[in-house]
């Protein structure tokens, strides 16, 4: 409790995670970053949420872009700008350059530029001050140590004035220098870093890490940042106490076999991945999971991209559900086109968008191969990484599919990033045996929890869908994909499993 | 062929540079512009709105409004040279 009053409410989705509540209240905190890494975004969103969610006026110093500029950006996030400096809410202390030349003679401080922020701060009563960026002072005057006193000095007159303030440093290069000109040595004990890196792919990534909040508590690790056409998103890394807290409880995944297989279901708001070749049962399963959550009034998201929504509904029908009823209905939100077309964050943004509205409690993502198509390796993992983080803060349960390109043999899920993420793992895969295929079905990795190791076989029919009949007995070589009845002395189905664990321990599935 | 200066001197209240740099215009201009000027003194403390609309970060700042070019001079106006030259003072 004490330690919220010592924080506000950033308005940044995912921040007051990382920081344990927000922004350092009545204090000022730096804000370093290298072009383009999102200070300008970070410190208009701390504003315009604290005053459209928060009720706290704030100032908007700017050196960079003129307020016209800026109330021209945030409105591409939909935000009225405008309309909020017409109500006195929003005030704009305009530093930005002009044309006129300049002349330095003898001594001088920055009394106006103080001034005209403490009358900004009156005029709209303001809780909150943005400052963007406090850097381009060192480039406009000759006499640094001025500016570095001028700059010591706001800092105080805010502290004075009971204001929670950012201001934003420029940071050359991303290196060890915190920002140009050590601004932070002399105007905050609170640094948080963006960064925005280049990845492999010539592609920019952008992460926020809290560097230091003297006296408060704070993540210490890099989050990924996105901004989309709703504004700047943090994605945490899940906390291992939200886990343990969601972890408490099993839900149904819809196949009594499966269900029995994971001792009761899988945890709520847990991530599971379905991984297995074209054919293989892997939607069919999701639309159990669907259908379970359907018949309990929980209401879902089902991602799709091979089928249409009316292909998805007949194929639910063949096997006797009604899932044209729950789409009716408004239980079941089906999202079948390519995101070829929307950027990663967008598309986040569009799915975040869906869950928050519907209050959506489970998410069927078939298949997440088709996304990994699409973006290059790191994007989909930051991808991948972001919706998993989101979904579990949200206690959503998640049943994503991975699409293995063999039919037959060992497969790796490990390339596709997506097993660290997964808290359990459904394998499924068609095994010749004796002249015919069967069906197989596997729980790998069951986090936290119980999960029987047997290699069960399955059927998909019309009556039941996903049928599991048992344990395959006495059989060797299942997991290659051409299996083998074992008739020597001795290797039995322990030994069989033993094998299969080995093989697992040795990362080849 | 008398130009008339408009001239804006921003000050922050009574600090030496202000005290200064008034001391410093009034003289040049009683020198060169033969009282051929209107100055006005702004304390930014009191009117923080004017400076707003000026620009103006660092005071002292004497603004040359007219004639054109608009021109800011910026510090105590101690060197005489610098500010003559900032308005375009330098015939002689």
């Amino acid at each position: 409790m004490a330690k919220k009053l010592l924080k506000v409410v950033s308005g940044i989705p995912g921040f007051d995670e990382i920081s344990h509540g927000g922004i350092p209240k009545g204090r000022t905190t730096l804000i370093s970053g290298t072009t383009g890494s999102g200070k300008t975004v970070f410190s208009a969103q701390f504003l315009y949420k604290g005053i459209t969610e928060c009720g706290e006026n704030g100032v908007f110093v700017t050196f960079e872009e003129t307020p016209t500029d800026i109330i021209r950006n945030t409105k591409t996030f939909g935000w009225n700008t405008e309309k909020l400096v017409k109500e006195n809410k929003w005030a704009f202390v305009d530093a930005s350059p002009d044309e006129v030349d300049k002349v330095e003679t003898g001594q001088y401080d920055l009394g106006a530029f103080l001034a005209r922020i403490e009358h900004a701060i009156k005029k709209v009563k303001a809780k909150r001050v943005a400052i963007d960026s406090v850097s381009a002072l060192f480039t406009h005057y000759q006499d640094s140590g001025v500016i570095r006193r001028e700059l010591h000095k706001l800092a105080a007159n805010l502290k004075e004035s009971n204001v929670t303030c950012i201001m934003t440093a420029e940071r050359p290069v991303e290196d060890k220098q915190i920002s140009r000109y050590g601004v932070e040595e002399f105007v905050s004990d609170n640094v948080i870093l963006l960064h925005n890196r280049l990845n492999s792919h010539g592609e920019r990534e952008r992460t926020i890490e809290i560097l230091k909040f003297r006296g408060l508590s704070h993540d210490s690790e890099e989050a990924p940042l996105l901004v989309s056409v709703r504004g700047m998103n943090i994605y945490p890394r899940p906390r291992t106490e939200l886990r343990g807290k969601g972890f408490s409880q099993k839900i149904s995944i819809g196949i009594k076999g499966l269900d029995d297989m994971l001792y009761g279901g899988i945890y709520k708001s847990s991530t599971t991945l379905v991984t297995g070749a074209s054919g293989s049962g892997k939607t069919v399963t999701t639309l159990h999971f669907i259908m379970e959550g359907a018949k309990r009034g929980e209401k879902s998201l089902f991602i799709e991209f091979e089928e249409s929504p009316d292909q998805l509904c007949r194929n639910a029908a063949s096997f006797g559900w009604d899932l044209k009823k729950y789409v009716d209905n408004g239980i079941v939100e089906l999202l079948c086109h390519y995101p070829e077309d929307l950027r990663a964050e967008q598309y986040l943004q569009m799915i975040q968008d869906l869950v928050i509205a519907k209050k959506v409690k489970r998410v069927v993502f078939d298949s997440i191969s088709d996304i990994q198509r699409i973006y290059n390796e790191r994007k989909f993992r930051t991808f991948v990484i972001a919706l998993n983080a989101f979904l579990k803060s949200h206690n959503v349960t998640s049943v994503f599919t991975n699409t293995t390109s063999q039919i037959l043999g060992v497969t790796e899920i490990a390339e596709t990033h997506l097993s660290t993420i997964s808290d359990n793992i459904i394998i499924l895969k068609y095994v010749e045996l004796g002249g015919r295929m069967h069906r197989l079905i596997s729980a790998l990795k069951e986090r936290g929890s119980m999960h029987k190791r047997d290699l069960m076989e399955f059927e998909i029919t019309e009556e039941s869908g996903v049928d599991i009949i048992g344990p395959f007995k006495d059989v060797e070589n299942l997991m290659s994909g051409f299996a083998r009845r074992i008739r020597q002395m001795g290797l039995n189905k322990e030994e069989a499993e033993r094998d299969f664990i080995a093989e697992v321990a040795a990362g080849k599935i | 062929m008398a130009t008339k200066y408009i001239l804006k001197l921003y000050v922050t209240n009574k600090t030496a540079s202000s005290v200064k740099a008034i001391e410093n215009v009034k003289d040049i201009l009683k020198n060169e512009l033969n009282n051929l000027y209107d100055l006005e003194v702004i304390d930014v403390l009191k009117n923080p709105q004017l400076a707003e609309e000026d620009k103006i970060l660092a005071t002292p700042a004497l603004v040359k409004a007219l004639p054109p070019p608009v021109r800011k001079i910026i510090g105590d106006l101690s060197d005489r040279e610098k500010v003559l030259l900032g308005l375009d003072l330098t015939t002689k």
